[in-house]
C-alpha cells in the first residue's frame, strides 16, 4: 500500500503546484459554484452568508486531514456523508496521509472532488487545538475584518415618489410609500482567532428602510455574536445570536438544510451543534446563550433564546410570522418586533465508535397566541402560545453501510420520521435510500429536514440517489423522489402526489475544461383556477428541464457558457417553454490586483411557470440567483480590486432590459417605469 | 413592385429573425449563415472575434439579392488589417432602395490569443432613411464576439450584437434594432470537411437553428451544403473558389414561401 501511496505522490508532483495555485486563486468562485449546485434545483432560499463564511473560514484555516474528525469534515458541504466516512476510515486504517493526492486512492473521491477540497484542507502534523488561549495570542494572531456594502437600484421606484400635497388622497397614498431612502447598506465586523474565538457584529438597512428619521434612527437590524470553542469542558459556548442544528433537522435546524440538489448523495444534514450567527437574515436564529459540554462520550448542549419577532398582531394574537425582514413602510413598521418568543432547548448526543445516538428537545413560548386564519391547507398548522417538540436521532456505520434517521414528536402527538441508509456496493457506485413521513399535524418552528417543500409537515416520500463513476473523467448523478401530501397543501386543495427525477452527467475533459448536462423531470399536481365545480379541482403539472454548462479557462481568462431550457404543461394545455443562454468571460490580471467578470445573457420565458433561475457572480459574500420571466437580456460587470493586502473593493453593475413591450416593471412600491432595471453594488473589505 | 417590396420588407421585419438579421446584418459567405464559429472567414457584422484569425490584410465585397427583388438587396464591403497585436476591421453595408434604406458602418478590433481563443469588439453605427420626414436617424450599438478552440478539431463561437437593445426614435415611430445572441460550434472531421452549427436568437423573434458542411472537393473548390430552420426549413447550397489571392463564394437559399435568395462575395487577401 505504501508503494501505491508513493506512486500517487510522484504522479501528483507534476501537477500539484499548478493545481494548488489554480484552486487558491478561485476560492471565492469555487464557493459560489458549490453553492450554485445546491441551489440550482432547490427552491428554498438558502442563506449564502453562512455558507460563504463557513467555507471561507476553512480556506484560511485549513482542515488538517490527519488530525480531523468527522464533524469537522462534515462542515465541507460538498462532501457526501459517504465520502466523509471513507476519508476517516481510510486514515484510520492506513495511517496519516503523506500527500493530499493520496485522496485519489479513497473510494468515492475523484479529481473533481479533490480539487474542490484543495483550498480547504491540508495534510500535516497538525496542531493541538486544545491549547490554552492567552490574551496575547488573541491580540497578536487574531484576525479582524470589516465589511461595508452599499446597493442601489438606479431607476426610481414608485415607493420613493411622493404625491404633491395639493392632490386629493395625498396623505393616504403617501402613507403607503417607503419611509426611507433607496440605499441598502450593511456593516459587518468579524474577529476570529482560529476557530477558537469568534466575535461578530452585523448591522443592516434594506432599501426603503429609514436610517435617520422620525420613525427610526440607525440600522434596522443589529446582530451580535460570540463563540468560544474547546475551552476546557466546554466544546462550544455561544452568546448573542446563534444557530442550533441537531439530528436530521426534524426538531431543530436553523442552518441551511440538505435538500434535493445535484449533490444527490448529500441528503443528510450535518450535525454541527451550536454555532455563531453571522447572517443578515433577520429571522432564522436564536438570541441568548448556549453551551455544549463534553462529558466522556456524551455531548450535552443547552440553550436559551429570548427575542422579539415580527408579526401582524391584533388583540393579543397573530395569524402568522412576518419573515421578510423588511420594514420600509408604516404598515411594515407596525409589524416589527410585536411578539416575544422564548425558546429553550437542548440535545444529548452519545458517540461510541461508529454509533451515534442523540436526543433533542425544544420548547417555544410566545407572549401572544398564534392563530392562523384557517383555510383547508393550514387546517393542521400549529395554533397556540407554547409548543414542545422532541426527537431521537441515530447514525451507525457498518463496513460500507451507513444507517441514519430521526423520529420526532410534537406535544400534540404528531409524528415525523426520516430514515435511510447510504451504501457503496461497488467502488464506482454510491447509493443513498431514504424514506420520510411527516404527519399533517406535525408542525414545529425550527424544523428543516429533507422534504419537497420548505414546511416539514404533511408529506411522505421515498428518495433514491446514486452517484456513478463509469469511466475516468465522467460522473453520473441521478435521483428519483416520489412523494405524497396526505392533506391539502398551499396551492393544492386536495391530497396529492408528485415525483422528481434528476439525471446529471459531469465530464471533466481536461483540467481546464469541464461540462455537465442536467435533465430534470418534475410531476406534481396544482389547483385549476376558475372552474365551475364546487369542489376543488387539481390537475397534473409537468416540467421538463435541461441544462448544459461548459466552463473552460486559458491562462488568465476563464469562460462559461450555459444553455438552459424547460417545458411546462398544465393538465391538457399545450406545452410552454422557457430558455436562457449566457456567455461569461472573466479575466484575472496577474500583475495588477484586478479581476473582471462579464456576462451577457438572454432569457425567453414568457410564462411564469417557465421562469428560469440563473446564478451570477457578485461582490464578496453576496450571491445572486435572479429569476427570469419574460423576454429580454441581461448583462453585468463585476470588478474586484485589491488596493493593498488589507483593503479590497468590489463593484458590480447589472442591467436587465426587457424586450416584451412591457412599460413598467414589478408592482406596488417596487414599480419601475420603463423596461430597464439597473443595479449597482459596492463592497469594501478591510482586514486589520 | 414597390408595394410588393414594402410588404415583403414588413414581413421581413416582423415575421422572422433571419429577416431581421438580414435587413441590418449582411449575410456571410458561411453556408446557412453559420459564421459565428467560422474561423476561416471573417464576415462583416457577424462575429468580430473572427477578425482575430486574419493572417494577412484582406478586403472584400458582398452582394445579396433576396427573392429576386432588387429592392431587397444588401451590398456590403469590408477591409481587415492584419497586425500581430490587434487586427482591425472596417465594414459597411447598405440595404434597401431610395424610399427606404438602411446603412451601417462599423469598426472592430480583435485579437487571437495563441490560437486558444480570440476576442473581438466592434462599434457600429446604424442609420436609416425615413421618407416621411425626409431625414436620416441613426444610433450606435456595440457588438462583442468570442471564439474558443476547445480542442484541435472543435471550436465554439459566440456573438452578441446590440446587447443594450438600442433603438431609433423619431416623432412618429420607434425602430428597434435587432438584438441578437448567437452561439455556434465548428468541428473538423478532417482538414477538408468541416461541420458547423449555430443557434441565433433575436430577442423578439423565433430561434434560428442552422447547420452546414464545407467540403474541400478540389484544391481550389469547396462545396457547401446546409440548411436552417426558422418557421420553415430552408435548404442552402454554395460553392467557394480560390484562385491565387482571390476567394469567390456563391451561395443560394431556397425559402419555401418567399423563394430564392442568392449571395455572392469576392475577397482579396494580400500576401503575407
Amino acid at each position: 500500500m505504501r508503494q501505491l501511496f508513493s506512486l500517487a505522490f510522484l504522479l501528483s508532483l507534476f501537477s500539484c503546484e499548478a493545481r494548488a495555485q489554480d484552486a487558491v486563486a478561485t476560492t471565492d468562485q469555487l464557493i459560489a459554484d458549490i453553492f450554485e449546485q445546491y441551489t440550482a434545483e432547490n427552491d428554498e432560499d438558502i442563506d449564502y452568508d453562512t455558507f460563504y463564511e463557513e467555507l471561507m473560514y476553512f480556506s484560511e484555516n485549513k482542515i488538517n486531514l490527519n488530525k480531523t474528525k468527522r464533524e469537522e469534515l462534515e462542515r465541507l458541504p460538498f462532501l457526501s456523508d459517504i465520502q466523509v466516512e471513507n476519508i476517516i476510515s481510510h486514515i484510520y486504517r492506513f495511517g496519516a496521509l503523506q500527500t493530499i493526492y493520496e485522496l485519489q486512492l479513497i473510494d468515492g473521491l475523484d479529481m473533481t472532488d479533490i480539487r474542490r477540497m484543495l483550498p480547504f484542507v491540508i495534510v500535516g502534523e497538525g496542531m493541538n487545538n486544545n491549547k490554552k488561549i492567552y490574551w496575547r495570542d488573541l491580540m497578536l494572531y487574531g484576525k479582524n475584518e470589516l465589511f461595508f456594502r452599499l446597493d442601489k437600484g438606479l431607476e426610481s421606484k414608485e415607493g420613493y415618489q411622493f404625491l404633491p400635497e395639493e392632490e386629493e388622497n395625498t396623505a393616504e397614498e403617501n402613507a403607503k410609500k417607503y419611509i426611507g431612502d433607496a440605499f441598502y447598506h450593511s456593516l459587518k465586523y468579524r474577529f476570529h482567532y482560529k476557530d477558537r474565538v469568534q466575535v461578530g457584529v452585523t448591522a443592516e438597512k434594506d432599501a426603503g428602510e429609514q436610517f435617520i428619521g422620525k420613525m427610526h434612527t440607525g440600522y434596522d437590524f443589529y446582530s451580535i455574536t460570540a463563540q468560544l470553542k474547546e475551552m476546557g469542558k466546554f466544546k462550544t459556548l455561544v452568546v448573542g445570536d446563534f444557530r442550533a442544528n441537531f439530528g436530521q433537522g426534524l426538531v431543530l435546524r436553523t442552518d441551511f438544510g440538505m435538500g434535493k440538489s445535484s449533490y444527490v448523495l448529500n441528503v443528510i444534514p450535518r450535525n454541527s451543534g451550536l454555532k455563531k450567527y453571522g447572517s443578515t437574515d433577520e429571522n432564522n436564529f436564536f438570541r441568548g446563550v448556549g453551551a455544549t459540554v463534553r462529558l466522556g462520550k456524551f455531548d450535552v448542549s443547552a440553550f436559551y433564546s429570548n427575542k422579539m419577532i415580527d408579526a401582524d398582531t391584533v388583540n393579543g394574537s397573530f395569524s402568522s410570522r412576518y419573515t421578510t425582514g423588511l420594514h420600509r413602510t408604516i404598515a411594515e413598521m407596525s409589524k416589527k418586533h410585536t411578539v416575544n418568543q422564548q425558546v429553550i432547548g437542548g440535545n444529548v448526543t452519545f458517540t461510541y465508535s461508529k454509533i451515534q445516538l442523540g436526543f433533542t428537545a425544544i420548547n417555544s413560548l410566545f407572549d401572544n397566541r398564534l392563530q392562523p386564519v384557517r383555510a383547508t391547507y393550514n387546517y393542521f398548522y400549529f395554533a397556540g402560545k407554547q409548543q414542545t417538540t422532541a426527537g431521537l436521532h441515530y447514525r451507525m456505520r457498518w463496513q460500507k453501510l451507513n444507517v441514519f434517521g430521526e423520529t420526532a414528536m410534537t406535544d400534540n402527538g404528531a409524528l415525523a420520521t426520516i430514515n435511510g441508509f447510504s451504501f457503496i456496493p461497488l467502488s464506482q457506485v454510491n447509493l443513498v435510500v431514504m424514506h420520510r413521513y411527516y404527519s399533517p399535524e406535525y408542525d414545529t418552528f425550527y424544523a428543516s429536514a429533507f422534504a419537497e417543500t420548505s414546511r416539514i409537515n404533511n408529506e411522505s416520500g421515498f428518495y433514491l440517489g446514486a452517484e456513478i463513476r463509469p469511466y475516468k473523467k465522467w460522473k453520473i448523478s441521478v435521483y428519483a423522489d416520489s412523494y405524497r401530501f396526505p392533506w391539502a397543501k398551499y396551492g393544492i386543495d386536495v391530497p396529492s402526489v408528485g415525483a422528481d427525477y434528476l439525471l446529471q452527467a459531469d465530464y471533466a475533459a481536461k483540467r481546464n475544461i469541464s461540462m455537465f448536462w442536467r435533465f430534470k423531470y418534475e410531476g406534481k399536481q396544482g389547483n385549476v383556477p376558475q372552474t365551475e365545480s364546487a369542489l376543488p379541482v387539481v390537475a397534473p403539472i409537468q416540467k421538463l428541464s435541461l441544462k448544459y454548462s461548459l466552463s473552460y479557462s486559458f491562462g488568465n481568462f476563464s469562460f462559461k457558457n450555459v444553455l438552459e431550457g424547460n417545458l411546462v404543461r398544465k393538465a391538457d394545455a399545450p406545452w410552454t417553454y422557457g430558455a436562457i443562454a449566457s456567455q461569461d468571460v472573466s479575466y484575472d490580471f496577474k500583475t495588477f490586483p484586478l479581476k473582471v467578470d462579464f456576462r451577457y445573457q438572454f432569457f425567453d420565458a414568457l410564462k411564469y411557470e417557465n421562469r428560469v433561475y440563473s446564478y451570477e457572480k457578485d461582490v464578496l459574500s453576496a450571491f445572486s440567483i435572479p429569476m427570469y420571466f419574460g423576454l429580454g437580456s441581461r448583462y453585468y460587470l463585476n470588478l474586484k480590486y485589491e488596493l493593498n493586502k488589507r483593503l479590497s473593493l468590489w463593484f458590480k453593475i447589472s442591467q436587465t432590459i426587457y424586450a416584451d413591450d412591457r412599460e413598467v416593471l414589478s408592482s406596488g412600491n417596487e414599480t419601475i417605469a420603463g423596461n430597464k432595471k439597473t443595479d449597482a453594488r459596492f463592497l469594501l473589505k478591510w482586514e486589520f | 413592385m414597390k408595394k410588393i417590396a414594402s410588404i415583403l420588407t414588413s414581413c421581413l421585419f416582423y415575421c422572422a429573425v433571419y429577416s431581421q438579421i438580414s435587413t441590418i446584418i449582411p449575410s456571410s459567405s458561411s453556408i446557412a449563415q453559420t459564421a459565428v464559429a467560422d474561423t476561416h472567414n471573417w464576415s462583416a457584422f457577424t462575429n468580430p472575434a473572427m477578425l482575430g484569425y486574419l493572417e494577412q490584410t484582406e478586403f472584400g465585397f458582398q452582394f445579396e439579392n433576396r427573392y429576386l427583388l432588387n429592392e431587397l438587396s444588401t451590398k456590403s464591403a469590408q477591409i481587415g488589417f492584419f497586425s500581430k497585436l490587434i487586427c482591425t476591421g472596417i465594414s459597411f453595408s447598405h440595404f434597401g432602395y431610395s424610399q427606404y434604406h438602411e446603412m451601417m458602418g462599423g469598426i472592430g478590433f480583435a485579437r487571437n490569443f495563441s490560437d486558444k481563443f480570440a476576442m473581438g469588439v466592434q462599434a457600429n453605427y446604424f442609420t436609416t432613411y425615413f421618407s416621411a420626414s425626409n431625414s436620416y436617424r441613426g444610433t450606435f450599438f456595440p457588438q462583442v464576439g468570442l471564439s474558443v478552440q476547445l480542442s484541435p478539431a472543435f471550436n465554439i463561437g459566440f456573438n452578441a450584437s446590440n446587447p443594450f437593445q438600442s433603438t431609433i426614435k423619431t416623432e412618429y415611430v420607434t425602430k428597434r434594432l435587432p438584438s441578437v445572441f448567437s452561439l455556434g460550434t465548428g468541428y473538423s472531421f478532417s482538414p477538408g470537411l468541416i461541420w458547423r452549427s449555430q443557434i441565433d436568437k433575436e430577442l423578439s423573434s423565433n430561434y434560428r437553428y442552422a447547420t452546414g458542411f464545407d467540403y474541400l472537393m478540389l484544391e481550389k473548390l469547396t462545396v457547401k451544403l446546409g440548411g436552417y430552420w426558422l418557421d420553415y426549413l430552408v435548404p442552402c447550397l454554395g460553392m467557394g473558389f480560390k484562385t491565387g489571392s482571390f476567394l469567390i463564394d456563391l451561395n443560394c437559399e431556397l425559402h419555401p414561401l418567399l423563394g430564392l435568395n442568392t449571395f455572392a462575395s469576392v475577397h482579396y487577401r494580400f500576401r503575407k
